[in-house]
């Protein structure tokens, strides 16, 4: 079933557009790939798909029914956010239980049950040994790991990820792969993930979107001609 | 030196002002916003100038054109995302020109004109007082309240918002609780230091604090030692409060990194002879 769909998107930065006329589909529990080269604005459709950037024209939509009615619970972790904030004054742990945060409101105090996720979370990307630890004193890659365990300790029913491998090891991106199919095929979560990486991933996507630029004399823009889909189904 | 009310006076509004001053500092420098403090305090005084020429109550224009100025500001910061010291440096030359050019017509203010730059410890009335303690009070209650969405608004205002926090509703309070604390922490600074009672508690707290909440405890602690430390200096000294606590700050700051530097290398040279 249909989880987003973007109809005819039109976007861009200051008069240039760089999305045009784009139409495409996320479908409700599956693990998609967005590829393509540097400028090819898989970040703009990212931001696009998650309201964080208004469409000059086009609609985004969101259908609350494939997720069984429940409230679209999104976890989101740009580029190399930690990275960007090396010199935050926090705790490992204290960060990804502000992962929690939406779920509890102002008020409500952390459970059991909450401090249990957020502790999964954390074992889960092999960070645990460093709940302690102050976010300034970890590498790039463990920065990112955090930063993904803090999306997890939302328990978001669809999570976007930019780039969320950047500066870790093999061993740790495939680690990480696994997971995230772990989470599509058990909890049936969606999942959205801009990668370069597209021979390590091929074997866990369900479907990828490869995005290219087309560049003519008047237009230096995405279309949705451009925009092939390698394997599952088509989009429109 | 408690005999006298107006110290008296200057020590309560020192207080209040030492527990939300470096509150704020904390999140502005996480924010990349430590220069508004400055700013904003510039906007303030042109305030006090239009209500002297226009016989409005200067302290109530100052407060008022200090909340508006942090409003533009923020507003001006969505338009300019990448660059987001323009609206800054635009806000404090203007609120600078404005102020300097009504103060020439108003020649009273001319004359007070030190004590709003500088700061006054027999410049805090009792009507300022109360000001200041309301300030505090509804800054208190403002960071106890919002600490969480403030928590991930301050990391990143992307995911912040993903995660349902209302990022514009948030920064327009934040941008006017610190127009608040600003106008009412002129009279013990002034103008020129403000940012200090700010910045300086703030930037020793996020080099030794492991985590969030001990950062803002400790910048808290230092603004209020800081002040009441200066304070008394300053009556003994007869000098002026505002360059007397920043001054007094700074050396917090120099002797904490200071430190940090030394312990920091005492570890080192520890491993290093563990491992040989």
């Amino acid at each position: 079933m249909i989880l987003s769909s973007m109809r005819n998107v039109v976007f861009g930065y200051g008069n240039e557009p760089v999305v045009e006329n784009i139409s495409l589909d996320i479908y409700a529990g599956e693990f998609l790939g967005i590829t393509g080269p540097n400028g090819a604005a898989k970040t703009t459709i990212l931001k696009l798909l998650l309201g964080l950037l208004k469409p000059w024209n086009g609609t985004v939509e969101i259908n609350q029914n494939a997720l069984d009615g429940a409230k679209p619970v999104i976890g989101y972790v740009p580029q190399q956010v930690a990275s960007f904030n090396s010199g935050f004054p926090s705790k490992v742990i204290e960060l990804v239980r502000s992962g929690c945060y939406s779920r509890l409101g102002l008020f409500r105090r952390f459970s059991a049950e909450q401090e249990a996720i957020v502790e999964k979370s954390l074992k889960q990307v092999g960070m645990w040994e460093y709940r302690n630890s102050r976010i300034g004193e970890l590498s790039g890659g463990q920065k990112q790991r955090i930063c993904i365990a803090r999306a997890l300790a939302q328990q978001p029913n669809v999570l976007i990820l930019d780039e969320p491998t950047t500066g870790m090891d093999h061993q740790s991106r495939i680690g990480f792969y696994e997971l995230m199919k772990h989470y599509v095929d058990v909890h049936r979560m969606t999942v959205v993930m801009v990668t370069h990486g597209l021979e390590e991933t091929n074997s866990y996507l369900d479907r990828v979107i490869s995005l290219e630029r087309k560049e003519s004399e008047e237009w230096k823009c995405l279309t949705t001609s451009l925009c092939s889909v390698r394997f599952g189904p088509e989009v429109s | 030196m408690f005999d006298y009310e107006f110290m008296q006076r200057a020590f309560w509004a020192g207080g209040f002002i030492g527990i939300i001053a470096p509150i704020l500092g904390v999140y502005l420098m996480l924010r990349r916003q430590a220069l508004i403090a400055d700013t904003l305090s510039h906007v303030s005084l042109a305030g006090v100038a239009l209500g002297s020429v226009l016989q409005f109550n200067p302290v109530i224009s100052g407060f008022v054109v200090a909340i508006a100025g942090g409003l533009i500001i923020e507003r001006l910061r969505r338009t300019y995302l990448t660059y987001s010291e323009v609206p800054v440096a635009i806000i404090m030359t203007s609120g600078l020109a404005l102020a300097v050019v009504l103060m020439s017509l108003e020649s009273n203010l001319n004359k007070s004109f030190s004590s709003y730059l500088f700061g006054s410890i027999v410049a805090v009335s009792k009507q300022q007082l109360w000001m200041i303690g309301i300030v505090a009070l509804l800054g208190l209650l403002f960071f106890i309240l919002f600490r969480r969405p403030l928590y991930n608004l301050t990391f990143d205002e992307e995911t912040a918002r993903i995660g349902g926090v209302h990022v514009k509703w948030l920064s327009f309070s934040f941008s006017v609780l610190t127009g608040m604390t600003v106008a009412s922490a002129i009279p013990i600074v002034g103008v020129l230091l403000v940012s200090s009672l700010m910045v300086l508690p703030a930037a020793l707290a996020l080099k030794i604090a492991r985590g969030f909440l001990s950062a803002i405890i400790i910048a808290v602690i230092t603004g209020l030692v800081g002040i009441f430390s200066g304070l008394t200096t300053s009556y003994y000294m007869n000098t002026p409060p505002g360059g007397t606590i920043s001054l007094i700050l700074l050396v917090f700051f120099i002797t904490s990194f200071v430190i940090r530097k030394l312990l920091l290398r005492k570890q080192r040279r520890s491993r290093i002879a563990r491992s040989s």
